[in-house]
């Protein structure tokens, strides 16, 4: 790597990080302008009127705008995004257990995703629309096309209510705490095996119809066939030749799509009721829990600029031609 | 994908005449309706005009629209080319949604939201039908102003209730009457009821895709859902390509400051999951038809703004393009007859897929409970009602998943299908 390279992604991540800081900027105003005290909720009518305004100055919401934005970024740059209205509790240990839980869980379904679109894909660009190729291509538009949630109800009616094969909600079972760990192991593998399932099918059929293009496009250029003529082997060709070539827009798709996987999977996680970043966001949003919001909305900001920094980084070193894309 | 030599427009006109011939009665119902409505706008204005609301409009406008879509599908058939194409499932997707989007009061003649003894019709499956007994209407001919005309509104414009029926699981006629609702009896005064040659008039009535657990025929739900889900696609799709044809033409024309900073908040849309976005607007200001119409044109616009911007870009140094702006034409002309025929084929495929993202938005939205709100039924609020009665009554969430499916599936063709069709 030289340093052209390095000075590049720097900028990058910075430009990236600057926009998110205008985003948790304008969560903010909106927040503040919007209808309804988040206060009210705590506040009954018998409190005197003196712990009322205690209630409210602990909010901090009676001041201006503006300076309660100074506040919000001194406090923010010390890595204190406030105290959580509903939880009471500082904003990043509410946040922690979710966001533990979502990592593990989005990072699960996206290796199954990539690893199970990309030998699709050359499992099916062996022979161009042959048989095998047309069903898969197939099977993956119409998932593609089916909602997520649809999925999610369909596989808990199958498997849940049906077969009773796999529990139905939650994340761990009711004695939990009773059992070995390689059982605690299989319980939360019997938990997580449809949602996991639900969230990645649809990735599976976009990843896979990204890759599948792209490699015929890659194979119907020239120097394939240039290749083919000196007599090189059709494995080496597309393992050392095309691969490189065509996966470049894959890894950018997958970089995006594991940001907003670090987000939360939102619906598979309200139709299985997990613990995870999606439910506490929406949690937080419902229940107007304003430090809550913006917190949540830093981690997962910061997420997508991480993924995206990694999807550059990994398509720079397999393709050195994109680095001059990068620079610009 | 099935090939038939069956035409586009012949489906489409059988479907167009079979709908004719089983709602002739409605048809002549409601032609009869306007042409009373006409009369009495003459004697009484007042109470006229009070009639006119949204569903009057829409029952009226059903059969006319019907014969001119009729017309025009016979005149126009080898004219219009998509019509004479053969059919397939994307377009016969199409063809269906139309029709429950256009003639929604003449495919279902009933309200939506209508409900009536709910032991009988809670959670019936699909193509039950249930016995109906008739009560002898409540004479007030002469009491209330315009009496023949409410009774003939009553049956081209069904209500949420209807005082005059009863559903009943079976019935017995002897020297008295009794009847069943999910086993229990109960009798019923013969003088109340509704006589048609000599004996009790009962009709029995069918649920074609059976009902929800409020009683309510998910047909009905359906087909109004399919308004409801197509018009909120169809809203947000226009906010999108406003938004996006003006801020991709401004930023791409004027270059500079603008389209820095145009660019910066694009990426600021597309860094942050757009769902929370929206989500965060319908709850801080309320979820109503129009706020998740605009939220959601509003989350898209993303990917028009970048087709555009650089399109103009390109554009901008052409020829014809630096001489019409020397010529002093306005930029609106700018936009509209020298930038937006060039654009239009990507812009045209970008919107199709859009489409099906939309719907599909809306239907996770409702699914969520942050949908149209409560007073329209849609597909993801059916999906979402049907989801706590999935082990008993599957047929609850099957039809609105099926047509979800379906629609996004064909927009997805449909896209592709246009894209091909420009890039020859």
């Amino acid at each position: 790597m030289n340093k052209e390279i390095i000075i590049a992604l720097i900028k990058r991540f910075f430009s990236s990080i600057i926009i998110l800081i205008s985003v948790i900027s304008f969560l903010f105003v909106l927040l503040r302008i919007a209808p309804g005290d988040p206060s009210q909720k705590f506040i009954s009518p018998e409190l005197s009127p003196q712990l009322v305004e205690k209630v409210k100055e602990s909010f901090n919401l009676n001041s201006s705008i503006w300076s309660q934005y100074k506040e919000f970024v001194i406090n923010s740059l010390r890595g204190d995004f406030g105290i959580s209205y509903k939880y009471r509790q500082p904003v990043f240990s509410v946040i922690k257990e979710p966001l533990l839980f979502t990592a593990l869980f989005s990072f699960i379904s996206f290796t199954i995703q990539v690893i199970a679109a990309f030998y699709l894909a050359l499992f099916s660009v062996r022979k161009i629309n042959g048989f095998i190729d047309k069903t898969i291509s197939n099977l993956s538009i119409i998932i593609f096309a089916i909602p997520s949630f649809v999925i999610g109800v369909f596989l808990l009616f199958f498997f849940s209510a049906l077969l009773k094969i796999f529990p139905s909600s939650g994340l761990t079972s009711l004695d939990f705490d009773s059992l070995n760990i390689f059982e605690q192991i299989l319980d939360y593998t019997k938990h997580l095996f449809l949602p996991i399932i639900t969230l990645s099918l649809g990735g599976i059929a976009v990843f896979y119809k990204y890759l599948r293009d792209n490699l015929e496009e890659t194979l119907n250029k020239p120097f394939v066939l240039f290749l083919k003529a000196n007599g090189v082997e059709e494995k080496q060709i597309i393992k050392k030749h095309v691969i490189p070539n065509a996966i470049g827009p894959f890894i950018s798709v997958a970089g995006v799509e594991l940001g907003l996987l670090f987000s939360g999977a939102l619906i598979t996680e309200v139709i299985f009721s997990l613990p995870g970043m999606g439910r506490l966001t929406i949690n937080a949003i419902l229940s107007r829990d304003y430090p809550l919001v913006l917190g949540c909305t830093f981690v997962s900001g910061f997420m997508v600029v991480l993924s995206n920094l990694a999807a550059d980084l990994i398509k720079s070193f397999i393709d050195k031609r994109l680095l001059k894309g990068l620079l610009n | 994908m099935i090939k038939t030599k069956i035409k586009i427009w012949q489906v489409f006109f059988i479907l167009l005449i079979l709908l004719m011939v089983v709602r002739a009665n409605l048809i002549l119902n409601t032609c009869l309706l306007f042409l009373k409505w006409i009369k009495i706008l003459f004697v009484d204005f007042n109470f006229g005009s009070a009639q006119l609301n949204l569903s009057f409009i829409d029952s009226i406008i059903a059969p006319v629209l019907l014969s001119v879509c009729l017309i025009t599908v016979i005149i126009y058939r080898n004219r219009i080319n998509p019509l004479s194409k053969k059919i397939d499932f994307t377009s016969a997707t199409v063809i269906i949604l139309l029709i429950f989007f256009l003639f929604a009061p003449l495919v279902s003649n009933s309200n939506p939201d209508f409900q009536k003894n709910l032991i009988v019709t809670k959670l019936l499956p699909p193509l039950s039908r249930v016995k109906v007994l008739h009560l002898k209407p409540v004479e007030n001919n002469n009491t209330v102003k315009h009496s023949d005309y409410l009774r003939l509104k009553k049956e081209v414009i069904k209500a949420s209730f209807d005082d005059e029926i009863i559903f009943v699981d079976s019935i017995s006629v002897k020297d008295e009457i009794e009847y069943y609702q999910s086993g229990l009896k109960k009798k019923i005064n013969k003088n109340i009821l509704l006589y048609k040659d000599g004996a009790p008039y009962i009709t029995s009535k069918m649920f074609l895709l059976g009902t929800d657990e409020l009683g309510r025929d998910i047909f009905t739900r359906l087909v109004y859902g399919t308004r409801i889900s197509l018009f909120v696609g169809l809203g947000s799709v226009v906010v999108a390509l406003i938004l996006g044809l003006l801020t991709g033409f401004l930023s791409g024309y004027f270059g500079k400051t603008i389209d820095l900073i145009l660019s910066r908040v694009t990426d600021m849309f597309l860094a942050f999951p757009v769902i929370f976005f929206i989500i965060l607007i319908l709850a801080l200001f309320g979820n109503t038809l129009f706020t998740v119409i605009f939220v959601l044109g509003f989350s898209g616009w993303m990917s028009l703004f970048k087709i555009v911007r650089t399109e103009v870009i390109s554009i901008k140094q052409k020829d014809f393009f630096i001489t019409s702006k020397q010529l002093g034409i306005p930029l609106k002309n700018l936009l509209l007859k020298e930038v937006f025929p060039l654009i239009i084929a990507p812009v045209v495929v970008n919107i199709v897929f859009l489409y099906g993202n939309v719907i599909l938005a809306e239907a996770a939205l409702s699914f969520l409970g942050l949908g149209t709100g409560n007073n329209y039924p849609s597909w993801g609020t059916m999906i979402e009602q049907g989801q706590n009665y999935l082990t008993s009554a599957w047929w609850m969430i099957f039809s609105p998943a099926l047509f979800l499916f379906a629609t996004v599936f064909s927009a997805n063709n449909l896209g592709k299908k246009i894209n091909i069709l420009f890039n020859n």
